[in-house]
């Protein structure tokens, strides 16, 4: 077999591998060159960037893609199931990941002395088995390898919260606790459904769990999902742990951990509830309610939330919140519309809250602030990452050419035809708060008082520039060819799953 | 005495019966909510984190409880038993030996996490830290 089709091939696995391998070698690289480490990783994340967006292309040409781990057959072998919606996931985790490793460069500590290789090798290291995690995750197509991978994920996490600020250890050992519950719960839910039809594969419990109806364990395991996956996207009442992590974390690991983190475990949801439960079935029902009040909750609570901090970090964590409230009542909404939009929200937030991440940690790089009110007037010594913020930030409010405005529009039209006018009333009253806090930001960006004693040393190093352009036009990117997205790839897929 | 011993045998025999019909399950909850229980009363992170481990064996329990089946044997072919039912399904072993695994990793990190933080503050009290105690 030629290389080409040997990749061709094997490509659902390796964009996991790749990292992986990554990950191993730097610490022993880092060890024998300061620099080589950090670049193995680079690189290897790189690869899997270029293999998810080629597996995206083959899935759009041959539908989806099953692999088989060691050509065992499902049920009884391990499969990576590739479709529409979780090629973009994948392919979004891929490239968030290597943006920020590049992004990270600039922050290294020193090497001062003998142990200096340490920190980077493990920083590095850390990164890379977070994308392994998050891209595991987002590719699974059993059951209890989403568990393997959630904890993966949660661990690297854990990691980068601690070595972040000063309050990062407590931040994270609060997380390692509350997210090892909801990891407990999906374990449970999983243990239930297993239990109840003796599958793990998310093919063959689909087709067993249609028999089964409303029984008991049924929806006892689904409300476990739904705190499970609640706590790791944190959802309006599970959110505790999350403002605290996302705003202590490392500076430069911070935007990988608030863009995508969160957002994978919705993906999770997702395909749980809509690929694995029959539809129309009681439990479903229950879902739509349960997580269609969390959801409207969430979004009031994080929008206000958001009001009364002046930390820009805190500002962002709260506004999360909200944002996952969007995804969940797209979940809430339920038909393809909902759906579409929710789908589209976890790729436009991704790149949102990455590039304001971004910003955040620009400015902590160059000028080591982290409340609002010194920004004053900072547009004119750092012009790219003003733009980048404006752009994000106008995003996240929902104004026309980019991303956000879209997914909402779909939300807004899902919850129109189901006749949902709640959920329309809560959109909007969620903008218009969302424009006061950002527009809060713009007022002391532009019109604040100038402080003058901040030096000129010339621009951001390239490694941040670039991935701060990038997410910018990614977000302009999604909002002007989303027609597009959604008729080759989202559509087809989304409506397969409903058909089924 | 013979009444009492009679007794005291039905009241075995009932409790063994709970047991094997559903009360295993019951008292693998309780583990599971005294596990929850504790992570949010206790105001010691060390208490919270052994705590923590004592609702992942819970859970680890649990699957071991219903992998199980009375009548069946290892999984390993013997001569004589042909049907399926003879033998005890090994999948939620493994599973859960993957999960202990998991488990250890966490607890490892937690704990490098406090000696961190005894490390900054000196202490792994929850009110010392913070200023208020309990809850996640």
């Amino acid at each position: 077999m030629s290389w080409f089709g040997f990749l061709e091939a094997h490509a659902p696995l390796l964009v996991i591998l790749f990292p992986l391998c990554g990950g191993l070698l730097c610490p022993f690289l880092s060890k024998i060159h300061g620099t080589w480490g950090k670049r193995v990783v680079m690189v290897c994340l790189f690869l899997s960037v270029v293999l998810s967006i080629w597996q995206l292309v083959l899935v759009h040409e041959q539908g989806v893609l099953h692999y088989w781990l060691g050509n065992w057959r499902p049920p009884y072998g391990i499969e990576l199931a590739i479709d529409g919606v979780n090629g973009l996931v994948v392919a979004l985790v891929s490239v968030i990941s290597w943006l920020t490793a590049l992004y990270s460069s600039p922050f290294e500590v020193v090497s001062k002395g003998s142990k200096g290789w340490v920190r980077t090798a493990g920083y590095y290291s850390i990164l890379a088995f977070l994308s392994v995690g998050l891209l595991g995750m987002a590719s699974a197509g059993d059951a209890f390898n989403l568990y393997v991978f959630m904890e993966i994920t949660a661990l690297s996490g854990y990691g980068l919260i601690a070595i972040g600020e000063e309050k990062g250890p407590i931040a994270a050992f609060r997380y390692l606790l509350t997210g090892t519950i909801g990891a407990s719960m999906y374990l449970l839910g999983v243990g239930f459904l297993y239990a109840a039809t003796g599958t793990l594969n998310m093919t063959d419990l689909s087709i067993r769990l249609e028999t089964l109806g409303d029984s008991p364990l049924v929806i006892l395991a689904a409300a476990c999902l739904v705190v499970g996956f609640g706590i790791k996207m944190a959802l309006f009442p599970l959110h505790g742990w999350q403002p605290a992590a996302h705003s202590y974390a490392h500076p430069a690991a911070d935007p990988m951990i608030a863009g995508i983190m969160i957002k994978v475990p919705a993906y999770g949801m997702l395909r749980f509830f809509f690929y694995i439960f029959y539809e129309n079935s009681p439990v479903m029902e229950l879902f739509f309610q349960a997580i269609g009040i969390m959801g409207a909750l969430g979004i009031l609570f994080g929008s206000l939330k958001a009001l009364r901090y002046s930390a820009y970090n805190k500002i962002l964590a709260y506004s999360s919140i909200g944002q996952v409230g969007y995804i969940a009542m797209g979940f809430a909404i339920g038909n393809i519309y909902g759906l579409m939009g929710a789908v589209l929200h976890i790729l436009s937030h991704a790149f949102m809250k990455t590039g304001l991440f971004y910003t955040s940690g620009a400015l902590k790089y160059k000028y080591g602030i982290h409340e609002i009110t010194s920004f004053g007037q900072i547009y004119k010594d750092m012009p790219t990452t003003a733009t980048a913020m404006v752009v994000c930030a106008l995003s996240m409010v929902g104004l026309p050419p980019f991303a956000g405005f879209f997914s909402k529009w779909y939300l807004a039209m899902g919850a129109i035809e189901n006749g949902q006018y709640l959920y329309v009333a809560i959109l909007i009253l969620s903008s218009l708060l969302s424009a006061i806090y950002f527009f809060r930001i713009f007022e002391e960006l532009f019109m604040g008082k100038r402080i003058e004693e901040r030096k000129k040393d010339g621009p951001l190093p390239w490694q941040m520039l670039l991935p701060l352009g990038a997410v910018a036009a990614a977000v302009i990117g999604l909002g002007l060819g989303n027609s597009s997205l959604v008729s080759e790839l989202l559509k087809p897929t989304l409506l397969e799953v409903f058909l089924v | 005495m013979n009444g009492f011993m009679e007794m005291a045998n039905v009241a075995l025999e009932r409790i063994e019966f709970f047991l094997m019909d559903r009360g295993i399950y019951m008292l693998t909850f309780i583990l599971f909510a005294v596990g929850i229980y504790g992570m949010v009363v206790c105001g010691n992170y060390m208490k919270k984190l052994m705590c923590m481990n004592v609702m992942q064996v819970s859970i680890i329990f649990f699957f071991l409880t219903f992998g199980q089946k009375e009548g069946g044997t290892l999984p390993v072919t013997i001569a004589q038993l042909f049907s399926a039912e003879d033998y005890i399904n090994p999948l939620p072993h493994a599973l859960m030996l993957t999960a202990i695994v998991v488990s250890l990793g966490i607890t490892g990190v937690g704990l490098a996490l406090l000696m961190k933080i005894k490390e900054l503050y000196g202490t792994i009290e929850e009110e010392n830290i913070t200023g208020k105690g309990g809850g996640l």
